[in-house]
Order: C-alpha cells, then sequence, then structure tokens
C-alpha cells in the first residue's frame, strides 16, 4: 500500500464533508430554476470556481499529462489555444452574452427559439449521446489514477468508483445545481492546492533542465514546434482553434455555468478570468508528463517516445503521471493531493451528471411529452424527470464507464465524441445569433452533416483526427448555409419569456 | 528550437502565476458570493411562496 494512515484520514474527512455540505443545497431547491441554474443568482467569483471545478477533473490531468508525455511541450500549444479562445469569448462575449441574456437552461432549448421544437429534439438527443459517451470514459480512467497513486489493489477498482459515483449521485440528485456551486467551490479550492503542490514537486524531482533535455533528446524539435510535431501541425491548431470556440460556448456543462450567473455582463468576466486558469489546467499537467518522462521514460520506444518502466514494471504512457506521483509525495502530502484530484473528479461528474441528465428532461422528455398532446408539466414534476434522469446517466455510466476502454490518445478521443454534436451546434448557434437568413432546414442539415462529418471519417475512414474536426465543422457550415438558401425564410428568435 | 524554449516557458510561467493569484483571489470572495447566492435562492422563494 502507498497510503499511510493520514492519507486515509484526509480523504475520509473530505468525502463525509463534501457530501455533507452538499446536502445543504436541497433547501434552496424551490423550482427547476433553482434545481437547474442556481435560480440564477451566480457572482463573478462562485462563477469562476465553479466554472473551473467543472472543467477541470482527474481525466483532465491524465489526459493533459499522457500528451506532456507524449508530445513534450510541443503539447503546450492545446492548452494556450483553450486559454486564448477562453479569453476572447469572455472579452467579446461572442454567443455567450446573448445566451444569458435569453435566460436558457439548457443549449438545445435554444433550437426551440430560434429554429422548431424538432430540433430541439434532435439536438438534445445528439447532445445527450455526444455528452455521455464523452463521459464513458471518465470512470475507468480515474480508477486508474487513484489505483496508481494509493496503492488500491486494482481488484478493488470497480467498488472504489462505483462509491465515489455513488455519493457525487447522491448529492447531485438531491441539491441539483445549487449543491453542485457550493462543493465545487470546496472542490475548486482544494484541486488547486493538489495542482500547485504536485506542479513544485514534479520540477523539484525531476529538476527543470532535465525536463527539457529529455524532451530535447527524444523528440528533437517536435518536443517543442507543434507545427513540426507530426502529431500536430497547422491543421491540428485550426481544428482546436474551431473546437474550443465551440467548447466554450456550446458545451453543456459549460454554457450551464453562463445560465446561471446573475447578468450577461458576470458571464462574460466569469469566462475571461477562467481561460487564465485554463492555461494552467492544460500546461501544468502536461509539465507533469513531461516530468514522468524525464524520471521513468527508459523502455522500448514506441511511436516516437520511451514507454515508463516503473519498480520494473512496463506502464502506458498515461499511466506514467500517476506513478511519478506514488513515487515523489511523502505522507500527508498524498493525502491532500489525492483528496484534491477527487475533488476534481467529483465536481466534473456530479455537473456533468446535471448537465447531460438536464438535456435528458428537458429536451427530449418534456417536448415529446408535449407532442403526445399531454399538459405542461409543474416545476416540481421537472425536478422529479430530472433527477430520474440523473439517477439514469449515472446507472449507464457505472456500467459503461468501468468497462469501455478508449483507443490511441484520450483527449484527442474525448475531441472526437465532442466534435459529433459540436460541429453541427456550434454552427447552427453562431448561424441563428449572427445570420439572419439561417433557419430550420439549415439548422437540421447542419446537425446531420456535422454528426456524420466526425463519425464516418473517424470510425470508418480512419482519418486523422484533425481531418476529422476539419470535416465536421466543414460539412455543418456548409449544411447551415446551402438548407438556409433552399429552405423557407428564417422566423425571428424568441426573447426571454 | 530556443525560440520555442523560451516561448513555453514563459507561457508556462505565466499559467502558474494566474493559476496560483486566481486561486487565492476566488478563495478570499468566492464565499461571499455563496452567500450573496443563498440570500437571492431564499428571497426567491419567499417571492414564488407568497
Amino acid at each position: 500500500m502507498h497510503f499511510a494512515a493520514i492519507d486515509w484520514i484526509i480523504i475520509f474527512v473530505y468525502l463525509i464533508s463534501c457530501v455533507a455540505i452538499g446536502l445543504l443545497g436541497k433547501k434552496y431547491i424551490g423550482n427547476v430554476s433553482h434545481y437547474l441554474v442556481a435560480g440564477r443568482e451566480l457572482g463573478t467569483y462562485a462563477g469562476i470556481a465553479t466554472l473551473a471545478a467543472t472543467e477541470i477533473g482527474t481525466i483532465t490531468f491524465m489526459y493533459n499529462g499522457e500528451l506532456g508525455y507524449r508530445y513534450g511541450f510541443a503539447a503546450f500549444a492545446a492548452a494556450l489555444i483553450s486559454g486564448l479562445v477562453m479569453i476572447i469569448v469572455g472579452r467579446t462575449g461572442l454567443v455567450v452574452e446573448r445566451f444569458r441574456a435569453l435566460r436558457l437552461m439548457t443549449v438545445p432549448e435554444y433550437f426551440e427559439r430560434k429554429y422548431s421544437r424538432g430540433l430541439r429534439l434532435l439536438a438534445g438527443i445528439l447532445v445527450a449521446t455526444g455528452g455521455i459517451l464523452n463521459m464513458g470514459v471518465f470512470l475507468k480512467i480515474e480508477g486508474e489514477f487513484l489505483t496508481i497513486v494509493s496503492g488500491i489493489d486494482s481488484r478493488y477498482l470497480v467498488a472504489v468508483m462505483t462509491a465515489i459515483l455513488l455519493l457525487e449521485l447522491v448529492y447531485t440528485v438531491v441539491g441539483g445545481m445549487v449543491a453542485v456551486v457550493i462543493t465545487d467551490f470546496i472542490q475548486y479550492v482544494l484541486l488547486s492546492v493538489a495542482t500547485i503542490l504536485v506542479s513544485i514537486y514534479a520540477v523539484h524531482h525531476a529538476g527543470w533542465d532535465n525536463i527539457v533535455n529529455k524532451v530535447s533528446s527524444t523528440m528533437g524539435s517536435a518536443g517543442f514546434d507543434p507545427v513540426q510535431n507530426p502529431k500536430f501541425g497547422i491543421t491540428f491548431l485550426i481544428w482546436q482553434v474551431l473546437l474550443w470556440f465551440s467548447i466554450h460556448t456550446c458545451w453543456q456543462t459549460t454554457a450551464m455555468r453562463v445560465f446561471s450567473t446573475k447578468s450577461p455582463e458576470i458571464s462574460k468576466r466569469v469566462m475571461t478570468w477562467t481561460g487564465f486558469i485554463y492555461l494552467g489546467r492544460g500546461m501544468l499537467p502536461m509539465l507533469w508528463g513531461a516530468a514522468a518522462l524525464t524520471l521513468f521514460g527508459v523502455g522500448a520506444v514506441e511511436n516516437g517516445v520511451p514507454l515508463p518502466v516503473v519498480d520494473g514494471q512496463t506502464l502506458a504512457p498515461i499511466d506514467a503521471m500517476p506513478a511519478m506521483l506514488a513515487n515523489i509525495l511523502g505522507p500527508g502530502v498524498k493525502g491532500i493531493v489525492v483528496a484534491g484530484m477527487l475533488a476534481a473528479t467529483m465536481s466534473v461528474n456530479s455537473s456533468y451528471l446535471l448537465g447531460w441528465s438536464a438535456v435528458i428532461s428537458q429536451d427530449i422528455i418534456l417536448p415529446v411529452r408535449e407532442q403526445m398532446g399531454k399538459p405542461p408539466l409543474s416545476s416540481r414534476s421537472q425536478i422529479f424527470v430530472n433527477r430520474l434522469a440523473n439517477l439514469f446517466v449515472g446507472v449507464f455510466l457505472m456500467f459503461w464507464g468501468l468497462y469501455y476502454t478508449p483507443p490511441g490518445a484520450v483527449y484527442l478521443y474525448l475531441n472526437i465524441t465532442g466534435t459529433i454534436y459540436l460541429a453541427g451546434t456550434f454552427i447552427c448557434v453562431i448561424g441563428g445569433l449572427y445570420w439572419k437568413r439561417a433557419n430550420t432546414t439549415g439548422g437540421y442539415l447542419a446537425m446531420l452533416m456535422g454528426a456524420a462529418g466526425a463519425i464516418i471519417p473517424f470510425f470508418f475512414l480512419h482519418w486523422s483526427e484533425n481531418v476529422t474536426g476539419f470535416c465536421a465543422f466543414g460539412l455543418a457550415a456548409l449544411g447551415l448555409v446551402f438548407g438556409s438558401l433552399i429552405g423557407k425564410r428564417a422566423q425571428p428568435l424568441k426573447e426571454a419569456p | 528550437m530556443n525560440y520555442w524554449q523560451i516561448f513555453w516557458t514563459a507561457w508556462l510561467a505565466l499559467a502558474g502565476v494566474s493559476f496560483a493569484v486566481i486561486t487565492g483571489i476566488v478563495m478570499v470572495k468566492g464565499y461571499k458570493d455563496l452567500r450573496s447566492m443563498f440570500s437571492g435562492l431564499r428571497e426567491q422563494r419567499t417571492h414564488d411562496h407568497e
């Protein structure tokens, strides 16, 4: 066992207090707007904490660590783009300002306001499917991290991850967004402390000069220059810009924070400042990956990099970073770091559970009910449906998430599954907000061609992620323009009720 | 390669410092925001009941 008694005590105290505090959120839930968007009472600082905590999880540390291990400093380009794009979105208010002003609760809700109920349903199905498949890989990878760092026997991995998922479900189902915001605040503080601690430890143990020299000797200039790196290049960089614009504006869990803020102005401020956190969210774990390469990258060369060897055992590149933490952190510090990583895990999972279940209930179940001629549900009944959807997503993840292994680099898998719906959604949202002619026919074509453009090239034609990404966004844009030009005249956007 | 080394070192420093500074500010001011959120939600609930 890598864990000392003090580490276990820190973990248990954290878990119990987090769930107890999360449950306090229940007393503030009166209607569905409280449950899904915290009554739109979110201020700037709590907004930054919940947005950052939602999008920084153990999964983020793992895939960014893997990128740092495999591609060295060149991988920093992805982190730089994600942060700079978020700052631009925050400064300009692109999409987010209008989204907040429309008083939405989910992204597909916009599709009914601008296009039609049918398109909202299609968007809801694509958003929920893509989102849940995307989240599907989280549990297994997070479990791997915990197993390696804490030394828990891998036979208990399923039981441990199931227990963590159940704890998250308890407070998310009961307290909705209010519980998520409260716990996100605590979790953000913890995960940030852990991030800073690990960064100091990693550089201290590996040595800055050694890290630079190892990347240089292993990868040459491709370890620093993203244009020259065969995995990246100009097409990758441009695709990343497009992808991050779509993520920061249309990703359901990010957008829910925008919808929850007190005003459009606050939503812009939250995005701008969180953009700076996004720089560290990517670059710091990438640095840990490069440090792990320096300390353990001595195995057989695979795809241009030596595999990590720890205690005589050869590991996959993604497991090098947690193996490094298990080796360099002392008792007590390890407990704090793992509590921080657990906090990261729980904040992401609870927000994602709420985000995708909100889409299932608000954009799939409720429109279908109304289409069948049934009367609208009361606010209390809508909360009940949301809670059931939350449970459904949780149970699905328990089975899918623990057994499915993604092919290749996890970061790229997540990008592609996200692109399935992000390409069409982003193009429809941009077209709908900023182009008067965008209409329902164009919307349908954009959603379907965007999804086909991601699925067919990647899964059937085995094209690279970059080309697949371009194809998806390009086809979605083509679909919107073509459909809007041949379809009926566009209807005006329905403003907030 | 030297140019890229300097470039990434500078961005890494900026990323690390802003991460730490923003975390400090959010820790201090976020608590006040949460309290304001609670009172706003309480008001909304009272308004809903009336």
